[in-house]
């Protein structure tokens, strides 16, 4: 390893020991996050004594679905988070900072997914043991350990989707341009509260283009047994495939949304 | 006089003869008679059609040499350290360093320019002063070993060690101004770029920002200085010129 790729890797660190830096000089936004999950899992748990949902066999089987689901909506949330970090930087004029530098913006860029992306793991963790300890949710522990490449995967499936709007978020100043309802579309067609099984034809054409319905299912089956609907290593193939295009094909993007940035002047501009 | 509007090459045996070898940082194109800064008929339009901000602009810094470049508000001082810097691209024109240029080898071009602009901005408010400079320092990629040192030898020479694990939100503005200029002499830049340098600088601010000019002219660096008017210091410039009609002139 050259001396110029250990530099690099450590710059990558040092980008996520900031990040937690910052994050934990708000102490307020653990304990914000942390109730926001207990909350959501109290919800999800009494609306699954509350309502009988066709396609599960009893409430504790919608409830286990749900709490996947929940847990990675907290994923989404982070993918989505990069342009708005990204706009806080620009904002900030620490992105000119990180231009400047050797490391350069493109890496800083990709470095800055790092913490928000293992926080969302954690926070999806927390999230399933919260359904574990105060509402009996059963995993499968036989393949629990399977459901943490399974995440990795997905997550780098994902990752395009920050890294594509942050580009935007470089060419239009906007960081959470388009991305709410970005969330809640995919929330709906990736079947993170019911199955995409409830949706028109047409809707679940599209669910099987996307990697976050492939993820779910996948991770769904791991972590609490549910139906897959589909081969799971076939999710699995779907999920390296999105990777393995989109992650270098958003790089691409995000490289040339900052030097016509350069080009025009307006990098400098939030 | 040490920095050209150039109409002619400078004398490049004479420069090369200067240019020390600094352990290897300086690409081998330096004794070629490149200089620590060289900005070759630089153009910028803010628009198609709009008037240059920039027209044709050369500027040429010998090693050594500390150089004002002043202009009223609006006349393209910040733009020209932009582009120096490697921020934002000029239609035509080149930017070089020790002969590499800003295009075409960015990481190496970035490690040798450091550049410190105008205002407050450009600190994370929520991380202490010591944490910001080892950020800075990692992602000027300063080898492993050398983080530490530079870290410390920063908070040293700009006086901010008690400030150390102080958050730049609790700082006053000189403060943060001393922090700034920290870490833009913290890697050792062979070409420093100041654009309105003594902005919230008390007297000691100042006294020590001379003092990190000074070293890098003993090294035979370079530093161009931005700013509306002449400063008033207790370090000579070496040259003065003022941006006229996108061009330099003699101050």
């Amino acid at each position: 390893m050259s001396n110029d790729s250990i530099a690099a890797a450590h710059a990558f660190v040092a980008v996520m020991r900031r990040d937690l830096s910052i994050y934990l000089s708000y102490r307020v936004r653990l304990v914000s996050q942390l109730l926001t999950s207990v909350f959501s899992v109290t919800l999800f748990y009494y609306i699954s004594r509350l309502v009988h949902v066709s396609g599960f066999k009893s409430p504790s089987s919608y409830f286990g679905f749900v709490v996947v689901g929940i847990s990675m909506v907290s994923v989404m949330y982070s993918c989505f988070s990069i342009p708005e970090l990204l706009r806080q930087e620009l904002v900030a004029g620490t992105f000119d900072r990180l231009l400047l530098s050797p490391f350069g913006a493109v890496r800083s860029v990709i470095a800055m997914t790092i913490f928000p992306l293992l926080y969302s793991f954690v926070l999806a963790a927390i999230t399933l043991g919260l359904g574990c300890v105060l509402f009996g949710l059963q995993l499968h522990w036989s393949t629990v350990p399977l459901s943490v490449p399974a995440l990795v995967l997905a997550l780098l499936a994902f990752l395009p989707f920050g890294l594509l709007f942050a580009a935007l978020t470089v060419l239009v100043k906007q960081g959470s341009i388009g991305t709410t309802w970005v969330i809640a579309l995919l929330s709906i067609v990736g079947g993170l509260y019911f199955p995409v099984t409830l949706l028109p034809h047409w809707v679940r054409t599209v669910a099987r283009l996307e990697p976050f319905t492939a993820a779910t299912s996948v991770l769904r089956h791991l972590l609490v047994g549910s139906s897959i609907g589909e081969s799971p290593s076939g999710a699995l193939v779907k999920l390296a495939l999105f990777a393995a295009i989109l992650v270098p094909g958003s790089i691409m993007v995000l490289a040339g949304a900052i030097r016509l940035g350069q080009r025009r002047g307006t990098i400098i501009e939030y | 006089m040490s920095a050209h509007p150039l109409a002619e090459p400078l004398p490049r045996a004479t420069l090369c003869e200067q240019a020390p070898s600094d352990e290897g940082r300086r690409p081998e194109s330096h004794s070629s008679g490149a200089y620590p800064l060289a900005l070759w008929g630089v153009t910028k339009r803010w628009g198609t059609g709009q008037p240059a901000v920039l027209d044709a602009l050369d500027l040429a810094l010998e090693p050594g040499t500390l150089t004002w470049v002043g202009g009223q508000n609006g006349t393209g001082k910040t733009t020209m350290l932009r582009i120096a810097a490697g921020l934002i691209e000029p239609e035509e024109g080149t930017s070089e360093v020790w002969g590499v240029g800003a295009r075409k080898n960015r990481v190496r071009y970035q490690t040798l320019v450091s550049f410190l602009p105008a205002g407050d901005r450009g600190l994370y408010a929520r991380l202490t002063v010591r944490r910001q400079l080892e950020f800075w320092a990692r992602i000027s990629m300063i080898a492993r070993e050398r983080v530490r040192p530079s870290v410390e030898e920063a908070l040293d020479a700009f006086d901010l060690g008690e400030l150390a694990d102080r958050r730049v939100d609790r700082m006053s503005m000189g403060q943060r101004q001393r922090l700034r200029i920290a870490m833009t002499f913290m890697p050792g830049p062979e070409t420093v770029l100041l654009d309105e340098p003594l902005t919230s600088l008390d007297t000691q601010g100042k006294a020590l920002l001379i003092v990190a000019i000074r070293q890098v002219l003993d090294r035979d660096g370079a530093v161009l200085w931005c700013s509306p008017s002449g400063e008033s210091l207790d370090l000579a410039f070496d040259a003065r010129w003022v941006i006229d009609g996108g061009r330099l002139v003699g101050a």
